[in-house]
């Protein structure tokens, strides 16, 4: 069994349901004890956006994607963020939540080749 | 708490009321972590996936389920 585990997620402004999602997968594998790595491309960069993560709340019985990535990187998490997706949309390093990094396809392709698996939202 | 089977023996609670799936799972974790080896702890979940959501935590990380009694759960923590 791996003990490395992927979230991909692509939405966030246009699916909030699909970021929160993500991010609760996320907190499961992290607690269940699995090196988690959550790589967020496309629209899904506005989920390691301070000022913008905050706007998403699903309502019950889902937490605030706040507290979702909040707990997930005060957990030891880590968040790559695409940083073509970034650029594109005018956002800067300064701007991501603690625990996000901007990162290439390079650093997705090492994590899943070393044997990962990967669920995407 | 009304309802747990009166046979079980343990040494911690964690009732997370009716949250279920990876924000408890998270919480979970953080409760285990604090638990010397060994520890019996009873957890409640009436969230409807706990019936398997919790046997499937228990094989991940090694903690064993010693007996589930839906939404009740005894736990003994990893050696």
């Amino acid at each position: 069994m791996s003990n490395t585990f992927c979230v991909t997620i692509t939405e966030c402004k246009t699916n909030g349901d699909k970021a929160t999602l993500g991010f609760v997968v996320a907190n499961a594998a992290l607690g269940s004890d699995k090196d988690t790595m959550i790589f967020l491309s496309a629209d899904g960069v506005w989920a390691a956006v301070k000022g913008e993560y905050e706007k998403i709340d699903e309502g019950a019985p889902f937490a605030p994607l706040k507290d979702l990535v909040d707990k997930f990187v005060g957990n030891g998490g880590r968040i790559l963020v695409c940083s073509p997706c970034i650029k594109k949309r005018g956002i800067t390093e300064d701007m991501l939540v603690d625990g996000a990094t901007p990162a290439g396809g390079a650093a997705l392709v090492e994590f899943l080749a070393d044997g990962a698996p990967c669920v995407a939202y | 708490m009304a309802g747990v089977p009166a046979h079980w023996e343990f040494d911690e609670v964690y009732d997370a009321v009716d949250r279920g799936c990876g924000d408890f799972i998270i919480d979970l974790k953080r409760v285990v972590t604090h638990l010397p080896p060994g520890t019996n702890l009873m957890v409640a979940s009436r969230d409807a996936g706990a019936p398997v959501e919790i046997p499937a935590w228990c094989r991940l990380t090694r903690h064993r389920l010693v007996d589930a009694a839906p939404p009740f759960y005894l736990i003994r923590t990893r050696s």
